[in-house]
């Protein structure tokens, strides 16, 4: 049924771009009674493959040439890849310390050494839900490589009930290393009868056969397992540990002491292990974040409405790095998808003679218009006629500009990460994320920030190894700049000159100050005095007060707004809503507003569409309407009179009162499906309301 | 063998159990013809099955022993009998003479049995042969008419004797058949346990001669069953493995030669007691409580220096959950809906009173009103708890004062010391009005809009908040923090049985009603963390 509406959309998709219209009415195409189709299995057909190839369509009113719009896929596509890449290496990454020791808790325990408990270890992991499936996975590589055993993850899913539950057990662990005909095969190759599917003979003949030992078993969201399947379970594996080698392990997400809580107290007897703790999702997504965007080979950015809209999801809502990367994922895509000037982002040259359409986008960009406004300031006119009038120049310049844009962008993020990493290292501010000063760098706002007044002051009062230090790691396009080169060679002059003094410190080091008390008139007071510098600490101290001068111009030289440099529609993505309406979708926001104001949706002529209610509304939408109007309880008659005022009132004459009725009990019931009004049990002929708007 | 022998022979390994150990030698011997069933019970820890397979292996009896507690439904118990049968009389090769190995049904068992054990085919019939059920009464799935059943196997098999052990203490007639022998395992005294833990005998501890190991240790074992074992009615296992790890700790200032207090120059048991006060009075609060995560074992003796077990040693996990900020705060409102009766809920939630001086001085009324009358009722069924003596008095003013004030205060309460620590000792008032209340979606997300502490600069662009929150409480619900209200009861039972991870709630009816599934104060420590003070919605909280 829905699979040939599926069909028609899409053929007909392309054409008259029906499947980005938003509302359309959903025609069953069989009457209801009616068996559906039986399924078959069909052989996917070539015609998917060659759909891939037009994935994209044409923009620029379909005018767009063909070859752009392959370039654009496989630009995207090229770009992507590189990005996925280094999401999957953080993501392998991020949390091995913990399976190194989680591993060797599960390699070194055994029910002895717990003296007859079972070992459990029990893995607290927040909000980073999916963080615990990474570590499984690589857990039982682990295991199953070295041949001593495997893990079985567990989803609440897995367990309705008991015998499911080791069904599901069973059947895990001989497939993880046997496959699926291994497990049918063990199943009936014994000499014996055929064992039922739950027995844990089965397990048990499988661990002494493939000499197995450690068998783990993970609960992915232990909380989510109802405890009383729970608790048999545990207390079943228990019994059997001296046959097979269990260990559990609990994947926690709320805490240990809630945990430990639900469980009856005979169960966590059962239990002994350690804990362990998987690091927050934050952590990670902003690692992710740094390398996807403040790397020195990145070529395209996200823009600040798109990183605050990334952030607040995944540190206000439960999130995970993965779903943190499909989100950016999609950004990207759009990006592409939509933006007809991204084959400039390719790495060839795109075209020797670009057609005229792209042209006049570029003319159309506000960018452009800024940038030509800008030329003319300057008194350059004939630049901005030539760049009106001759397209070859115009692509040549977009080249230009665009490598140029690009540069500034990267400078903007190295100055980031050196900001971030300053304020870690020289322990200005507890915490910092570099998504904080992504947003503000974004918006233009971090060359006035606390944040930079803090590095410069804490510049000011370097000695002279934290100089040197810093001087090391200063972003590369400072340290090209000839005058830090200048007073990197006069500082080793400086050092060198006075080998034997310790660090050198400039007047502005809180070493060099003094303080001093007075008492004046039974009031304390406090007197900042410099002491005498000494001859190099006075040098030391104008090579300071230059390098501060220095880093200040040429932050102040980076930071610029990106939103002003131009052509920053290629290469920058700063749209907060397909993103935010994609991720958050608002169906009850929708149903609410369809039936208040119904002609937001449908189509209708023109002269009702501006007033309040009228008969030529839908009937539900004239009932909402009418309960909007009323109290938390609702007398059914009262109800029906403005009802049928309403259709009374627009015809005057011919109202049948029995269809009007027929149509007043029908939007009642709807309304009452939606969950909009119950029956009241405190006055037989009203209804309660059960939903307000707008919550 | 005589039963005498075996006996005696047996309490060499398992001492103070001679007279069940007689009781089942004679009832199980060769000489006499043993009755069709026996019933072995005593709780747990008490030797039963160890003395029974014992029994057996001594008389030298064919014997299946089928662990009940293993079995998952009543038709894998039956097949298991079956199979332990076969095993024990060496036929299992023979299965597929025998039902093919499967057996559905008990009638289907008896049958089967008479056939293994030779009775119905030409075949010589065993002489005797004894089934032990352990833990028969812990069967899951198990049909009513089960115990009864297995009781009527030996009757109709000659041959067969049935064991059932049992942990719990069975009712009279249990099994509808009279006259059924019942050895008991009762509990093991103090002296007996103490004897039972001596005649394993201490660690060995390296630089402690045996004259003054045989002095101490009987006096040490002693004081650990007065003080841990004893009030805490542990079994054996651990009464014997608190001694294992305790006696090293014990003797340790014996063993390094510390200086004996006192200016005395020996060592005796009371001056080590009192020496090592602290370990037993830390060691039986862990008792109490027992965790998953223990405090590492103290290895004792390293490098002749005893190390101290160190509370740093052990990384506590974090009390608290780390919820998103989102979550946290509809956790939040959701403790604040279950817990204030929504009667109040304009005086504390209203926008429109939020600001006015007069709204703030009436809600600070009624708190200060619920918080007067909480305690007032909180002493009142102390004094009623505590003194029986004035029975009259107490009846009558308890009578009096269930009033909607009552009501009300006893939320108040509740608000405070639903946490299972502090588990107030004066409430014991009815427990319907202690626990969480159900509350309405709507109810929810309408206090969350109230007590959102980042309110939206424009309320209009922000209308999808109710959206985001069903996504959020689909996880605090998997998470059970927040349940349906009908799922707490029973959800157990059924709640997960059809459809697992979205159980619950898939039937959308608007009037469905929720509940808060967590404890107060566990929940203020989180809203604090992102900026709400719960104390200042909840009656009675705040003062």
């Amino acid at each position: 049924m829905e699979l040939d509406l599926l069909e028609t959309e899409a053929q007909s998709g392309p054409k008259d771009g029906s499947n980005t219209q938003g509302v359309y009415i959903y025609r069953a195409s069989k009457a209801h009674g009616e068996r559906p189709a039986k399924r078959r299995k069909i052989r996917p057909n070539e015609k998917t493959v060659e759909d891939n190839a037009q994935l994209f369509v044409p923009l620029l009113n379909g005018d767009e040439a063909e070859a752009s719009v392959d370039l654009r896929h496989s630009v995207y596509q090229q770009l992507w890849s590189a990005q996925e890449a280094k999401i999957q290496e953080i993501l392998d990454d991020v949390d091995s310390s913990v399976l190194e020791n989680v591993s060797s808790f599960v390699k070194s325990t055994s029910p002895q050494t717990y003296d007859g408990c079972i070992p459990t270890a029990l893995i607290t992991v927040g909000s980073n839900v999916s963080s615990l499936g990474r570590l499984l996975s690589r857990l039982n590589e682990q295991l199953t490589t070295t041949g001593e055993g495997g893990v079985v993850a567990l989803e609440s899913g897995d367990a309705p009930n008991l015998k499911t539950t080791l069904k599901n057990i069973i059947r895990a662990a001989i497939t993880n290393t046997e496959g699926n005909d291994g497990y049918q095969s063990f199943l009936t190759d014994r000499d014996g009868p055929r064992l039922l599917g739950y027995d844990l003979d089965l397990l048990g003949e499988y661990v002494k056969r493939k000499n197995v030992k450690r068998l783990v078993i993970a609960f992915r969201d232990s909380e989510a397992f109802d405890p009383s399947i729970l608790t048999d379970l545990l207390s079943l594996l228990s019994s059997w540990l001296d046959r097979i080698p269990f260990t559990l392990l609990f994947g926690i997400s709320t805490s240990i002491e809630l945990f430990e809580s639900r469980l009856p107290r005979s169960v966590v007897a059962l239990l002994r292990g350690r804990y362990f703790e998987i690091h927050e999702a934050s952590n990670c997504v902003d690692r992710i974040y740094e390398r996807l965007q403040a790397e020195l080979d990145t070529r395209f950015w996200l823009g600040r409405n798109i990183t605050t809209v990334l952030f607040e999801k995944s540190n206000d809502l439960f999130q995970t790095p993965e779903a943190f990367s499909r989100t950016v994922k999609y950004a990207y895509m759009s990006h592409f998808f939509t933006n007809p000037l991204a084959i400039f982002l390719a790495d060839k040259e795109p075209h020797n003679s670009p057609p005229g359409k792209l042209c006049e986008t570029i003319r159309n960009v506000p960018s452009f218009r800024r940038h030509c406004e800008q030329l003319r300031d300057e008194g350059s006119s004939e630049k901005v006629r030539s760049l009106l009038e001759d397209d070859q120049y115009l692509v040549q310049e977009c080249m230009q500009h665009l490598q140029y844009g690009q540069q500034r962008m990267r400078n903007i993020f190295q100055v980031v990460k050196a900001i971030h990493k300053y304020l870690r290292d020289l322990s200005i501010t507890k915490r910092t994320s570099i998504s904080d000063l992504s947003i503000r760098a974004l918006s233009g706002e971090l060359q006035n920030s606390p944040y930079m007044d803090d590095t410069l002051k804490a510049f000011k009062a370097l000695d002279s190894v934290k100089l040197q230090e810093t001087l090391a790691t200063l972003p590369s396009f400072m340290t090209e700049h000839p005058e830090c080169q200048e007073l990197q060679q006069s500082l080793d002059a400086l050092v060198l000159a006075y080998p034997n003094e310790g660090p050198l410190r400039s007047e502005h080091d809180g070493h060099n100050s003094t303080v001093s008390t007075t008492v004046v008139q039974q009031r304390v007071r406090l007197n900042k005095g410099k002491t005498k510098l000494s001859k190099q600490d006075t040098e030391y101290t104008q090579i300071v007060d230059r390098f501060c001068a220095l880093s200040e111009a040429c932050f102040a030289e980076a930071l610029i707004r990106p939103q002003d440099l131009f052509l920053h529609e290629v290469f920058l993505l700063d749209m907060k809503n397909p993103l935010k309406e994609v991720f958050s979708p608002r169906p009850r926001f929708a149903i609410e507003r369809a039936l208040s104001s119904p002609f937001d949706y449908l189509v209708s002529n023109s002269e009702t569409a501006g007033t309040k209610i009228s008969a030529k509304q839908p009937p539900t939408a004239i009932l909402y309407q009418l309960y909007l109007e009323s109290g938390s309880l609702v007398n059914i008659y009262d109800l029906w009179q403005a009802f049928y005022a309403v259709y009374e009132s627009e015809q005057d004459t011919d109202c049948d009162e029995r269809v009007v009725m027929t149509l007043f009990y029908r939007a009642l019931s709807e309304l009452k499906v939606l969950g909009v009004v119950k029956n009241s049990r405190k006055k037989v002929d009203h209804v309660a309301k059960s939903a307000w708007m707008g919550l | 063998m005589l039963p005498l022998d075996i006996s005696n022979s047996l309490s060499q390994q398992w001492p103070c159990r001679e007279l069940q150990t007689r009781q089942l030698t004679n009832l199980l011997g060769p000489q006499t013809p043993s009755p069709a069933t026996i019933v072995v019970h005593g709780i747990s820890a008490t030797c039963k099955s160890t003395i029974v397979r014992a029994v057996l292996s001594a008389l030298n009896l064919p014997h299946g022993i089928v662990r009940s507690p293993e079995c998952i439904t009543g038709r894998h118990l039956l097949t298991k009998i079956l199979w332990a049968t076969l095993e024990a009389l060496g036929k299992q090769h023979e299965w597929e003479r025998f039902g093919k190995g499967r057996c559905e049904h008990v009638s289907s068992l008896a049958v089967l049995l008479a056939e293994c054990l030779g009775v119905t085919a030409g075949e010589e019939p065993v002489e005797k042969f004894v089934l032990v059920l352990d833990g028969i009464d812990k069967q899951r799935e198990a049909p009513q008419t089960l115990l009864a059943a297995l009781t009527r196997l030996g009757e109709v098999i000659p041959c067969l004797t049935v064991v059932l052990i049992l942990s719990a203490t069975p009712r009279p007639l249990f099994l509808h058949a009279a006259g059924v022998p019942h050895v008991n395992f009762p509990p093991y005294t103090r002296k007996e346990a103490i004897a039972v833990v001596l005649r394993g005998g201490p660690l060995a501890i390296h630089g402690l001669s045996e004259d003054v190991t045989a002095k101490i240790y009987p006096p040490f074992v002693s004081a650990v069953y007065d003080s841990l074992v004893g009030p805490t009615a542990s079994s054996i296992p651990t009464y014997r493995s608190i001694c294992e790890k305790l006696w090293p700790q014990f003797v340790a200032p014996l063993v390094q030669g510390e200086k004996p207090p006192g200016g005395s120059e020996e060592w005796d048991f009371s001056r080590l007691l009192v020496k090592n006060r602290a370990l037993f009075r830390h060691h039986g609060e862990a008792s109490l409580v027992h965790r998953i995560v223990t405090e590492e074992q103290p290895t004792p003796l390293v490098n002749g220096t005893f190390s101290k077990p160190s509370l740093a040693a052990v990384s506590a996990p974090s009390p608290l959950p780390s919820l998103p900020y989102f979550a946290t705060l509809i956790l939040t409102s959701a403790y604040l809906a279950s817990h204030i009766p929504q009667r109040l809920d304009t005086i504390f939630f209203s926008k429109f009173s939020s600001s006015s001086l007069s709204a703030r001085n009436k809600r600070a009324h009624h708190r200060r009103r619920l918080k007067v009358l909480s305690q007032a009722q909180a002493e009142d069924s102390r004094a009623a708890s505590q003194g029986p003596g004035t029975p009259g008095k107490r009846g009558k003013r308890t009578k009096t004062r269930i009033t909607k004030s009552t009501l009300e205060s006893a939320f108040a309460t509740s608000s405070a010391t639903t946490s299972a620590g502090n588990g107030g000792a004066g409430i014991t008032g009815p427990s319907t009005i202690l626990t969480a209340r159900p509350f309405p979606l709507e109810r929810l997300i309408a206090i969350y809009h109230a007590i959102d502490p980042n309110p939206p600069a424009n309320p209009v662009r922000q209308l999808a908040a109710g959206d985001a929150i069903y996504a959020e409480l689909a996880t605090l619900r998997r998470l059970r923090l927040v349940v349906p209200a009908a799922g707490r009861d029973s959800g157990g039972r059924m709640g997960l049985g059809s459809g697992g991870l979205s159980s619950g709630n898939t039937t959308s009816d608007a009037g469905e009603r929720w509940s808060v599934n967590v404890s107060g104060d566990w929940i203020g420590e989180v809203a604090k963390g992102i900026g709400v003070e719960v104390g200042e919605w909840l009656a009675g909280g705040l003062d």
